[in-house]
């Protein structure tokens, strides 16, 4: 954990160029951070070359179901999935892992595709719906905590039902509920047609779900600092309003929106797993790391790599993001607290 | 060896009925005891059976689950049931409440039953030919799923479908309370009638029983238990009727636990282990595939694997793109890999697979293969060349398909194989998985478009027109309608002819009509609106403690009939 | 405060009603999920369809089948399942609270003792090994995916060392209070496994505001007087950053009792309120989604509510706010 420790007063001071460059400074003096910073890197490269892993390593494809598919072990052609022979002779077993590049590194899924390469294309979607939504999250959340806190009136009444609203729905029966309504026919809004194994579904189910988390801390802020002389000065000046919000409000709560994005990934990417979990967020044949961990429960006694393996990159990658959102934290604005205080 | 034994016991004493128990049961179970006193030995006990979740309303006139069925056997008895033995006697209807099987006359109309004396309902009341009128009137009252489908053959049934609170059935369902007689009056010939007697819906229930669907309030029983208790998210308890005593070996065996409960709630998985640790004795849920090789390995001896006359099969639906295009349903036909799919449900010991809509090992089955790569009677492999050249010849290649399935792990990995093979014929392929409860209902309603879905279907009883009529007549056909069984939406005017003529030449010569079922599942296999996949085996996980297993083709493991001592 | 205390009643039930409303409409607004077919089961002919349609009131329009539902559920309290027709909804949710209220208030006291705990021992040894070292076993408390700690938890006590050291633990399930040996080993590893996460967030939260107490005048007027470390922060620091943690263990209670346990529940086969949930909607039953939802949102709402009537007796300021 970094030292840096709030020495602040409780609200944020109107901030100018300044403030930036030293965060910035202090975040690349932060070995927590450099070090969380680069294994995150390390994680998304990987990831990012999943195709060169199944397409040039080990020959496979990573949605495509194998079941009739082999390997070779030791020079001897092995069918991937194992009719077992003793006994009764119920059942079928993927082989485990082979701990060799060339193919099943951690074994095969019980569809006899490669667990390892769906690991890294996992990663991807894994990465890429906790960033994407935390990104909206961030923006919708802030768009909506600035309108609600500085208009206030019938304005911030209205946006506080909803945010209660969307709080006071459990998050995984808004989630069930829209991705069940969701998922069977896809979205269709006039022009847009989202179909239900999009990517698009999840991410916004996830933004929607969470957008209090921010709304509100940010509202909060924008009421204290509608007290401030600072914008009295501005309104006094007779500023309109989009130019205090943009000029004045905005650039001060700014540093409190870039501290929740990681934090959001973090948070993000858990429950994008705990969805593919309840099998209602991303859609096969397409993989996530919560979807694999999915495959993986199924094959738990017999095969535990397969659900141990992404759970463990899941939790690697989730405390770099929250390292790293901690140490944004302390370097940008040390008061900045998610709804729920994570 | 249909013999109804009467061993009419003078006291009604618990003791003396676990003898008779022996008695009766020794007849029809080799492996039991061969004298009384053993069979005596083995009465007692608490069996445990576990299930995921509930099966639904405790009433028998409404309840459709095997789930329930299987308990039914040891407590509602109709006029006539299948023999509740182990083996292949199991699929012989026999006389129950009935004093014998019913007289038919020449033109197939009327059925006469007489009713046995002197039995009597859990609740104390004497069954006699007024509680059976009312349990047929009721069907209709509760709306028993099958009312229309099943017994609107009876004299007045169209009236009581029309307007149930009303029903009476007159001149359908006549009592003689003198000479103790009822007497059906079909509006037609229908050779499976006495089958459909047979089932659980027509269970004789006391007058008076509310005229609704009573849930998960028990109905009093005739059988050697009652239904002590239903709560859907806890248990459900069977304990033993003392007003029952045994009237034949066949159709009302004593059974040996003194009480029979099934618990809700653990998911398979837990299931699995807690069979094993002896903390259940049996589990209704198949064994989740990861289990399934320690089960085999070694727990061998409580394992017991069954063939299923059931099917698992892909509806094509023939009356939307690409599957209205014939070439295109021929072609999905000659590119499933059967082996592939066996292979996701288990294994080679789970399942075989099939070529036919009749499965295996019932009546107007023959063993021949349309869709094999070399030819042949059964299937060896599929034969993707022939397969793209029909694509290509129906010009439906490129075109996108849903591939709707439910969304539990066995359901949805075949889906994903079909996913990839589809994507491999040229189309365009997406998966749909949808929750089990609501999947069958929407793939039946021609509104959801569905194109391509993964179901099963499991007899009701050995009639081959239970596979064919029910999946395949224009009958079973309603558009926009969730109930609309047949979900390829296939109708054929002239197969339809054809399986009328062949159910009513099943009135008289049941032979040569399973001769033309086999053939009338060969003609639609040409048509090939479904797409059998393979016949599934049963696997019955016991604890350590089960002996007597006894497995029926109609209601799976005898559930009373087994031994805890 | 009378009209603050009426504002916020106001509010909660309009959130209610709005989410009872919500959960209507999207359940049918799910193509398939049409109760008839199902309850009317497989094969059904159109007319026995029909019956099935009249005799449950499904034909009638949506808001006079929302106004019935809400009469069966709150005043007449008899509303029953879809699925397993008779059974009632209201006695399920009350059978299924002790379970969750259990399993909430077990894990409630281990993740308070590992957050205050963590959160102290932390502060108190700033500057060393041991502050790092507990906030990085916080943070990655929090990055765990409950469900898979859960099921990973089930394959060792379960499966893996079953036959050695974790024989004694139970098959996964519910043992009532009454014999309270048995209640406690079937929900140890539960609560461990719910504690884990939250008790990773009090010990971050509890740091924070202790570190930043620990540099606020007070604190400083007291090293002056040369009051030692442990004391400051004992009697003083401490005393002032309990608030913020009292009103977060006040919002996540609420949840948690509402059924937030979802995943723990599922996974370690717990018939709470959270398990009920998720097999109801999983069955598509909406009876009883619609009372869980409610039950939930109540709870979630009330701890809301409670949290921001306390801080408007301590701080007048909010009432306007």
């Amino acid at each position: 954990m970094s030292q840096a420790v709030s020495e602040d007063s409780p609200a944020p001071a109107p901030r100018s160029i300044g403030p930036w460059r030293a965060g910035l400074g202090q975040l690349l003096r932060n070995p927590v951070a450099v070090t969380s910073f680069v294994v995150l890197l390390l994680i998304v490269v990987v990831c990012l070359a999943a195709p060169i892993y199944a397409g040039d390593i080990a020959h496979t494809n990573a949605f495509q179901s194998s079941v009739t598919a082999t390997t070779l072990i030791d020079g001897h052609r092995i069918a991937v999935l194992q009719q077992n022979k003793s006994g009764l002779g119920l059942g079928v077993v993927p082989i485990g892992p082979t701990w060799n590049f060339g193919g099943y590194f951690l074994g095969a899924d019980s569809q006899g595709r490669d667990v390892f390469a769906r690991l890294l294309y996992g990663g991807r979607t894994t990465l890429l719906i906790g960033f994407v939504s935390a990104v909206a999250c961030c923006v919708l959340g802030a768009i909506v905590g600035l309108i609600a806190g500085y208009f206030g009136g019938v304005v911030d009444w209205i946006l506080s039902r909803l945010l209660d609203l969307i709080w006071a729905f459990p998050v995984y029966l808004l989630a069930i509920s829209l991705s069940v309504v969701l998922l069977t026919n896809g979205l269709r809004i006039g022009p847009i047609d989202i179909e239900p194994d999009n990517l698009l579904l999840p991410i916004m189910i996830i933004t929607l779900i969470y957008v209090p988390y921010v709304a509100r801390p940010l509202r909060g802020q924008v009421l204290s600092l509608k007290g401030r002389e600072f914008i009295k000065a501005s309104i006094g000046l007779g500023a309109g309003d989009w130019r205090i919000l943009r000029r004045e409000v905005l650039r001060n709560i700014l540093p409190t929106v870039i501290v929740f994005i990681p934090l959001m990934t973090a948070l993000n990417m858990l429950t994008e797993s705990a969805l593919s979990f309840l099998s209602i967020g991303v859609q096969p044949p397409n993989a996530s790391w919560g979807t694999i961990i999915n495959d993986g429960l199924d094959l738990l006694y017999t095969r535990p790599a397969v659900a141990l393996a992404p759970g463990i990159m899941l939790v690697i990658t989730a405390v770099a993001f929250n390292l790293l959102g901690d140490s944004v934290r302390d370097a940008l604005d040390p008061k900045a607290k998610l709804r729920g205080s994570i | 060896m249909r013999k109804a034994k009467k061993f009419l016991l003078p006291i009604v004493a618990a003791i003396s009925l676990v003898a008779l128990a022996a008695c009766t049961s020794s007849g029809s179970t080799p492996s039991g005891g061969s004298t009384s006193n053993a069979g005596a030995a083995h009465a007692g006990g608490t069996l445990h059976l576990v299930a995921a979740s509930a099966g639904g309303t405790l009433d028998p006139q409404v309840n459709y689950t095997l789930q329930y069925w299987q308990l039914y056997q040891g407590a509602y008895d109709g006029l006539v049931t299948y023999a509740r033995v182990g083996g292949s006697h199991s699929e012989d209807i026999v006389p129950d409440l009935a004093t014998a099987l019913p007289k038919v006359s020449s033109d197939g109309k009327t059925y006469t039953f007489t009713l046995r004396k002197g039995i009597k309902f859990s609740s104390g009341k004497t069954v006699t030919t007024a509680d059976v009128v009312a349990s047929f009137q009721r069907l209709f009252k509760v709306s028993s799923p099958n009312a229309g489908s099943w017994y609107n053959v009876i004299v007045g049934a169209d009236a009581c479908l029309k307007t149930p609170g009303s029903c009476t059935l007159d001149g359908g369902v006549v009592a003689d309370a003198g000479t103790n007689q009822i007497t059906f009056n079909l509006t037609q010939p229908d050779p499976e009638f006495e089958a459909q007697l047979a089932m659980p819906f027509a269970s004789i229930i006391p007058a008076g029983t509310a005229a609704k669907d009573l849930g998960t309030s028990p109905i009093p029983t005739t059988g050697p238990y009652y239904f002590a208790s239903y709560a859907p998210t806890k248990a459900l308890v069977m304990k033993r009727n003392t007003y029952f005593k045994s009237w034949s070996a066949d159709a009302a065996p004593v059974g040996y636990p003194d009480e029979i409960d099934e618990t809700f709630g653990l998911t398979a998985e837990a299931e699995v282990t807690a069979v094993e640790n002896g903390q259940a004795d049996w589990m209704y849920d198949t064994p989740p595939s990861d289990r399934l090789v320690e089960i085999s390995n070694k727990y061998s001896s409580q394992a017991h694997v069954n063939p299923l006359t059931a099917m698992w099969y892909l509806a094509l639906n023939t009356n939307i793109a690409p599957f209205n295009n014939q070439d295109a349903r021929q072609a999905i036909n000659w590119a499933v890999d059967r082996s592939s799919i066996v292979k996701l449900y288990g294994g080679t010991s789970l399942a075989q697979p099939a070529c036919t809509i009749l499965p295996p090992n019932f009546p107007g089955h023959v063993n021949t293969c349309a869709y094999t790569k070399g030819g042949g009677s059964t299937w060896k492999a599929p034969d993707l060349t022939k397969a793209k050249a029909l694509v290509a010849a129906s010009g439906t290649a490129g075109q996108s398909i849903g591939v709707v399935v439910q969304n539990d792990s066995v359901n949805e990995g075949i889906g994903l194989y079909m996913v990839s093979l589809l994507n491999q014929l040229g189309y365009k392929a997406t998966l749909k998985p949808l929750s089990d409860n609501i999947q069958y209902n929407y793939i039946q309603n021609t509104g959801n478009h569905v194109q391509l879905s993964l179901t099963q279907w499991y007899q009701d009883y050995p009639a081959a027109s239970d596979f064919l009529q029910v999946l395949l007549s224009c009958a079973s056909f309603h558009k926009g309608s969730d109930s609309s069984i047949n979900i390829a939406g296939y109708c054929n005017k002239d197969l339809d002819a054809q399986m009328t003529a062949a159910d009513t030449q099943g009135v008289t010569d049941q032979k040569a009509a399973n001769t033309a079922w086999g053939s009338i599942d060969k003609a639609y296999m040409a048509e090939s609106p479904l797409v059998p996949l393979f016949t599934p085996k049963l696997v019955d996980f016991t604890s350590s403690k089960v002996k007597n297993y006894q497995f029926s083709a109609q209601y799976y493991m005898l559930v009373d009939q087994v031994w805890l001592k | 405060m009378i009209l603050f205390i009426g504002k916020r009643l106001g509010s909660a039930i309009l959130v209610m009603f709005a989410i009872s409303v919500m959960v209507f409409l999207i359940f049918f607004a799910t193509p398939g999920v049409d109760p008839a077919a199902r309850i009317a089961g497989r094969g059904a002919s159109p007319e026995v369809l029909a019956q099935v349609q009249k005799t449950f009131g499904f034909d009638q329009p949506l808001p006079v089948r929302y106004g019935l539902m809400m009469d069966h559920l709150f005043i007449k309290q008899d509303l029953t399942s879809y699925v397993n027709v008779g059974e009632k909804v209201v006695p399920q949710i009350v059978q299924a609270t002790p379970v969750t209220l259990s399993l909430v208030l077990g894990a409630a006291v281990i993740w308070i003792v590992l957050g205050l705990g963590g959160g102290l021992l932390a502060t108190r040894f700033r500057g060393t090994f041991v502050d790092p070292l507990i906030m990085i076993v916080g943070i990655a408390a929090v990055s765990m995916p409950a469900y898979w700690v859960g099921e990973v938890v089930n394959l060792i006590t379960q499966d893996k060392l079953h036959s050695t050291v974790f024989s004694w633990v139970p098959s996964l399930g519910y043992a009532p209070i009454s014999d309270p040996v048995q209640w406690a080993a079937h929900l140890v590893f539960p609560w461990l496994t719910l504690a884990l996460l939250y008790g990773g967030i009090y010990a971050r939260v509890l740091r924070a505001e202790l570190v930043t107490a620990m540099s606020e005048d007070y604190v400083r007027t007291g090293r002056a007087k040369g009051l030692s470390e442990r004391r400051i922060l004992w009697r003083h620091a401490l005393r002032g950053s309990l608030s913020p943690v009292v009103s977060l263990f006040g919002l996540d209670f609420g949840s948690l009792v509402g059924g937030s346990a979802l995943l723990t529940e599922v996974v370690f086969g717990l018939p709470g309120i959270g398990k009920l949930t998720w097999d109801s909607l999983q069955n598509l039953d909406l009876p009883v989604i619609m009372a869980c939802v409610l039950y939930s949102a109540f709870f979630v709402v009330a701890a809301n509510a409670v949290v921001d009537l306390l801080y408007a007796v301590i701080d007048p300021r909010v009432r306007h706010a």
